[in-house]
């Protein structure tokens, strides 16, 4: 309620635009989605909360002051006499605040399903080898033309290198919905399904329009190794990353040769506009699969070789389940690794008699080590939740490598601060810092603690309440009623 | 030395070629001849012990007599056995061989009929006398051989037939020999490769074991159900009611439900050993089982049992990716432990693992802990009892076929040479496709 009220209560000073604001307001309040309240981004006085803010240590008794969408203050908390005005207040009193939660490889918000009351969680993501997982709903990349039977590289087989995230988005998206209860504020979402993906972009969970979720529209390219099976190339793991490494060098010679051609054009034959190398050039980093030992080594030392050109690469290794054998080369190589959340376990449905290879079994058992292997080793890591959204599921997940050895502020930063520097947005988002986007996780306790409930989440300063999980009674009121997950009134 | 050095190369490089060598020799009786007597031989013939300096009486294609200083009619004709080795003709347990010819080429791939349900196919019906594999196989000292349809549930009538023969009726020894039964598997994915970047987590899942599950039963029930038709079709002609209609599936199954005729069934995992045990018992069945890779997990019920096996080619790798990489190796001689009755078959016609490498097949389980002697039986006396002809062939013993080879050294070895094929008592030719084909490109000028 605090925030219709001071929302009136702003007006009340402008009378000129009073009855159109209110009205306006109830108009919006009765015919659009909830998630519209939203937008109206007010001032909030979080008050005397535990508050960790990830990029300093802790302090108890603290206030956020949140302005249009940012941290404007972070520190102890105000005397009474110095509450703004115009801030709602919101006594925080045994509750800790967290920065939002990043998501450090996602495809959140590239799939158009709505909302439902039942929602499930998104699914895993696909890429890697093999064919993906068919989506929920269709997802907005295009698939690429006339590659039924790419005969070699020049026909640019299985590549989408120019699409980007951002473009694609759909604000309505039930995953952002689900993420955001799980204490998501912001993920970094990435198309999928192609040798070269697109270009991910770093989005906030919740906003009108697809714009409004942006924060950084291309912050790397996504690539698998899949292969196109028998009648196209690639068909092997070999070809696969023969096609990569020609991709490289043609990319080379296109940036110079447009180069050339851009300071003289005349009495020149123009290089073929190329929209594949175009993507390519315009990659700030690359995310590599590698699961396995063996594909940690083999990516980083591709990685090398692909350093060879004057093309920009920036390495970022994705999936990590066995990266707790690959210690060493990857403190020696300083690359990034991101790690899924989704740990390898026994199909629901398997086999009672099914004699399991032992490499899966120890798979298994030791892929939870890996975040404290390489938080030890001072390697940089970040989570992804590869389509662990449900809030029960991530604390599980995360429980689970903090009981495999790693620090639980490690965890927490792998959640928040590591995937923003990653990706270059830790001016932006990451921690609770003056200036920072409003990006809050407000939570009863520890925020990976098993009993903890999230009571509220800020996304550019702008409130929502997760519904309360277990037998939460109906609201009588229907239409004007915070739906689930929508905002607080 | 040109031609001994390559005869080396091939022997112990491959295995894979039947040894190109000398052959024929001096003093064997013209092709027609039934009636012999090979003189100064090491007689190996594994119903008992070897004899040294021995002889084999021949007559009229069977064996007349074996042993020491033996006197033989003065007109029989006399083989100079001196520093050879007389064995038994081998026996491949399983194979497809007159069947198919390429397997890749259809057309020359007799082997399989559509239907779930064909027990009234004879595979000998489709033997091709002409097969270019029967010389080449019986080169290497294999005389005679289980060949058996392949398909669904119930592809046919195995036929046992001797590996020399103008006609499939002069080849057969027993044309319904068994029926072949594939016991149904609950195929679940293995998941081996399931971690690898960017599989779906969790490993394969599109064949879930529910699914598979429910595949098996309905398999299952539509097996018994045959199964029962079949009793009541026996029942029914029994009593030969009026406007009582033959049905030549249901009749070709009266035999096995009799228990004069035992079902081969290709059970290869532990699940289906003791489907295919449990399936015998309640359908009072005389079964043998076939391919049964892990059957040294199930030693104590298949003995219990008392139930034969004709295990696959040794030469392949381990079913499970833990397994030790000698697991293959080592189940015959688990199996002799156990007590158990088994032979070996060479299963499909795959280039690789074709009737003419029989003999190294048992010669690998040798290596891995089967007595020598085992592996000769697994490979002749073992198999003909196996499949209800031990009064006829397996062993050098008076009444039997005279299906036998003449060696110079043990035929397990790569590199001995069987000298001479006789089956029925007639000497085989010893010409084939490779050794044709080895005299065209030895000669070739350089």
């Amino acid at each position: 309620m605090t925030q219709r009220f001071s929302a009136l209560w702003r007006s009340r000073r402008l009378p000129a635009s009073w009855s159109t604001a209110a009205l306006t307001a109830l108009a919006l309040a009765s015919v659009a989605p909830p998630h519209l309240l939203a937008q109206t981004k007010g001032t909030w006085l979080l008050q005397d909360a535990r508050i960790v803010p990830v990029s300093g240590p802790a302090l108890d008794h603290g206030a956020v002051l949140v302005r249009d969408g940012l941290i404007e203050a972070v520190g102890a908390n105000l005397p009474g006499l110095n509450i703004p005005k115009d801030a709602s207040v919101i006594d925080c009193k045994g509750l800790t605040i967290y920065p939002g939660l990043v998501d450090g490889l996602s495809n959140w918000g590239l799939t158009n399903s709505p909302p439902t009351s039942a929602a499930p969680a998104a699914g895993g993501r696909g890429g890697g080898r093999g064919p993906a997982p068919a989506p929920a709903a269709p997802t907005p990349t295009p698939a690429p033309q006339g590659q039924t039977a790419s005969r070699g590289p020049e026909d640019r087989p299985s590549t989408t290198s120019w699409i980007k995230a951002a473009d694609q988005l759909y604000p309505n998206d039930r995953a952002l919905e689900t993420a955001r209860n799980g204490g998501f504020t912001s993920a970094v979402t990435f198309p999928t399904g192609n040798i070269f993906s697109g270009q991910g972009s770093v989005i906030n969970l919740a906003g009108e329009r697809a714009g409004d979720l942006v924060l950084a529209e291309a912050v790397g390219q996504y690539l698998s190794l899949r292969t196109a099976g028998f009648r196209s190339y690639p068909g092997s793991l070999m070809g696969t990353i023969a096609y990569i490494r020609q991709i490289y060098l043609d990319a080379d010679r296109y940036k110079l040769a447009k180069a050339i051609y851009e300071k003289h054009p005349q009495g020149l034959q123009r290089p073929a506009y190329d929209r594949a190398l175009e993507g390519v050039l315009a990659s700030q980093r690359i995310l590599l699969p590698a699961t396995r030992n063996v594909e940690v080594e083999r990516m980083l030392a591709f990685a090398q070789e692909l350093k060879i050109n004057d093309v920009k690469v920036n390495a970022i290794l994705y999936g990590g389940h066995e990266a707790w054998r690959s210690i060493d080369v990857l403190k020696q190589s300083g690359t990034p690794v991101l790690l899924s959340l989704k740990y390898p376990e026994k199909a629901t449905d398997a086999d009672p008699a099914l004699d399991e290879a032992d490499r899966i079994l120890e798979l298994r058992d030791k892929a939870p080590n890996t975040p404290g292997a390489l938080a030890k080793a001072g390697i940089k890591f970040a989570f992804y939740s590869d389509g662990v959204a449900t809030p029960r599921e991530l604390k599980a997940a995360v429980k689970k490598a903090i009981d495999a050895g790693l620090d639980p502020a490690a965890a927490l930063r792998a959640l928040t601060l590591s995937p923003a520097e990653i990706f270059g947005v830790s001016d932006r988002i990451g921690s609770i810092e003056k200036g920072k986007i409003a990006n809050l996780v407000v939570a009863d306790g520890d925020l990976f603690a098993t009993s903890t409930k999230v009571k509220y989440v800020f996304i550019d300063g702008a409130r929502f309440e997760p519904p309360v999980e277990e037998a939460a009674p109906a609201r009588p009121n229907g239409g004007r009623g915070a739906g689930r997950g929508g905002p607080a009134r | 030395m040109r031609f001994k050095q390559l005869v080396t190369f091939i022997a112990t490089a491959s295995a894979v070629f039947a040894q190109p060598a000398a052959t024929g020799i001096s003093g064997a009786p013209a092709a027609g001849g039934d009636s012999f007597i090979i003189k100064g031989a090491t007689v190996h013939p594994v119903s008992g012990a070897d004899i040294q300096n021995g002889s084999v009486i021949v007559r009229n294609g069977k064996i007349l007599g074996v042993g020491k200083n033996l006197a033989a009619p003065k007109d029989l004709k006399i083989i100079d056995g001196k520093g050879l080795h007389v064995y038994p003709g081998m026996i491949d347990a399983a194979t497809e061989i007159g069947l198919v010819e390429i397997s890749s080429v259809r057309e020359t791939s007799d082997t399989t009929e559509l239907g779930k349900f064909n027990p009234h196919l004879v595979a000998l019906t489709a033997v091709n006398p002409e097969s270019e594999h029967i010389p080449v196989t019986r080169f290497n000292g294999i005389t005679s051989a289980l060949t058996m349809p392949a398909g669904q549930l119930i592809s046919g009538q195995v036929s046992l037939i001797h590996l020399d023969g103008w006609t499939t009726d002069e080849m057969g020894i027993k044309p319904r020999a068994g029926l072949h039964m594939r016991m149904p598997a609950i195929a679940t994915p293995r998941g081996n490769f399931a971690f690898d970047s960017g599989d779906a987590p969790g490993g394969g899942g599109r064949n879930s074991f529910t699914e598979a599950k429910r595949n098996f039963d309905k398999e299952m029930a539509e097996l018994n159900e045959f199964f029962e038709s079949a009793r009541r079709y026996m029942q029914l002609k029994a009593a030969q009611p009026a406007g009582f209609k033959p049905d030549l599936k249901l009749d070709a199954m009266i035999p096995v439900l009799e228990g004069k005729e035992p079902v081969l069934i290709t059970a290869v995992r532990e699940r289906e050993i003791k489907d295919a045990l449990a399936f015998a018992d309640k359908q009072k069945l005389k079964i043998i089982l076939l391919d049964a890779q892990e059957a040294w997990k199930v030693t104590k019920e298949i003995k219990e049992h008392n139930v034969p096996v004709v295990l696959g080619p040794m030469l392949s790798l381990p079913l499970n990716e833990d397994d030790p990489y000698d697991r293959q190796y080592t189940t015959p001689a688990d199996l002799l432990k156990a007590g158990i009755l088994f032979s070996i078959g060479t299963l499909e016609g795959n280039a690789n693992l074709a009737s003419r490498n029989l003999p190294f097949q048992a010669a690998q389980a040798v290596a891995f802990g089967l007595p020598h002697d085992e592996a000769i039986k697994a490979v002749t006396i073992n198999a003909a009892q196996i499949w209800g002809v031990g009064d006829q062939i397996g062993t050098l013993e008076e009444g039997k076929w005279a299906d036998l080879i003449l060696t110079d050294g043990d035929p397990l070895e790569a590199t001995t040479t069987v000298k001479q094929v006789f089956v029925k008592g007639k000497p085989s030719d010893m010409g084939n496709k490779q050794r044709q084909l080895y005299e065209k490109y030895i000669n070739r000028p350089n």
